[in-house]
């Protein structure tokens, strides 16, 4: 990201928190941006460093976000550091491969940011953060059942005694229309290719 | 038949007040209230139909203008909040998602179709979001429909 030697921080990550196991993903593309994956139990440690050092500190939080890849989850994290002379951001990214119960620390002690943030995690994918004060839903109905942002997401029918898809309002037809057109798509492209 | 001449009468009376002093609640769900407080501000000035003002409680309102995407959580409380109003009360639904659920009526998972589903709706004002005049209009048409109510023959003394 911006103004961040990548490979640099990794190695003062892995120098300074021991077991961490940092390392940058740099892509060629200069468009496209860095990021660095640490190791899921040590999380805590590392964003404890990041804010507190003193070489390349960060000093505000501004995002977390899920990602689900079927296999497995990642969670993203992007720092930032606001300041005029150096103003830098930072993609900090932890892989966590049980999709059934996926927990990971939080990290709410150092940035406190991140209480509402890691709640809308927990609310889209289901993801625990050990150690929050305050986990549950903060989008959804507390009885909402699923994570809605999970691949394999089922829409319900109801909720509460509401249709959610009356089958006097929804237009089928319309809907099959879309997929077949996608399918005759993509269909021709494998052809010519 | 000269009871009911008086009472037509009497009827048109009651509902030429009603009809020029409808209050709305304060209430919007999304994007379309920004286009119903443009209304009610000063250019496009609700007031000079008699309905500018906005009442902070269902008790006091006459009118429910569901501006906005009603969702699941939503519908519950768009339903007691329309429950405590008093009689008579009317309900324009405002925009495409109140309407039929807008983008989110075939793929989305926590949005009601229509707010028509949970309460009982007199006008329908589409758009995304309305314009001002759509819902000026849509309030003139509500003002058609209360003139043309027959609420003391009909409710009142049928169920005397």
């Amino acid at each position: 990201m911006h103004n961040v030697d990548l490979n640099q921080l990794a190695s003062l990550i892995n120098k300074n928190v021991n077991g961490a196991n940092a390392t940058a993903h740099v892509p060629e593309d200069k468009k496209l941006d860095g990021s660095i994956t640490v190791e899921t139990s040590h999380v805590a440690k590392v964003c404890e460093w990041l804010r507190g050092n003193s070489e390349i500190p960060f000093n505000a939080l501004q995002s977390i976000s899920g990602v689900d890849y079927m296999e497995w989850m990642e969670v993203c994290y992007m720092f930032a550091h606001f300041d005029v002379a150096a103003p830098r951001e930072l993609i900090l990214k932890v892989k966590l491969t049980d999709r059934v119960n996926p927990n990971v620390d939080s990290i709410m002690k150092t940035y406190p940011a991140a209480d509402f943030q890691e709640r809308e995690c927990y609310d889209m994918f289901g993801i625990k953060f050990n150690n929050h004060k305050d986990l549950r839903r903060i989008l959804c109905p507390d009885d909402w059942k699923g994570w809605p942002l999970r691949k394999d997401y089922v829409a319900e029918k109801t909720y509460n005694g509401m249709d959610i898809y009356p089958d006097n309002k929804m237009n089928y037809e319309d809907r099959d229309y879309i997929v077949r057109q996608a399918m005759i798509k993509k269909a021709q492209e494998t052809k010519a290719q | 038949m000269q009871d009911g001449v008086v009472l037509t009468t009497v009827d048109d009376f009651l509902n030429w007040g009603r009809k020029n002093s409808l209050w709305p609640m304060t209430f919007g769900l999304a994007c379309c209230a920004i286009e119903m407080m443009a209304t009610g501000a000063s250019k496009y000035d609700l007031e000079r139909f008699g309905c500018g003002a906005f009442m902070a409680t269902p008790r006091r309102a006459d009118m429910m203008i569901v501006a906005g995407t009603v969702t699941l959580k939503m519908a519950t409380r768009v339903k007691v909040l329309y429950e405590q109003m008093a009689e008579p009360k009317y309900v324009i639904s405002m925009g495409s998602c109140a309407n039929k659920g807008g983008p989110y009526w075939q793929h989305g998972y926590h949005v009601l179709n229509g707010v028509d589903e949970v309460v009982p709706v007199d006008v329908y004002v589409p758009g995304c979001p309305p314009r001002p005049e759509s819902l000026i209009e849509g309030v003139m048409t509500l003002q058609k429909k209360i003139a043309n109510e027959r609420l003391l023959r009909n409710k009142w003394v049928k169920h005397a």
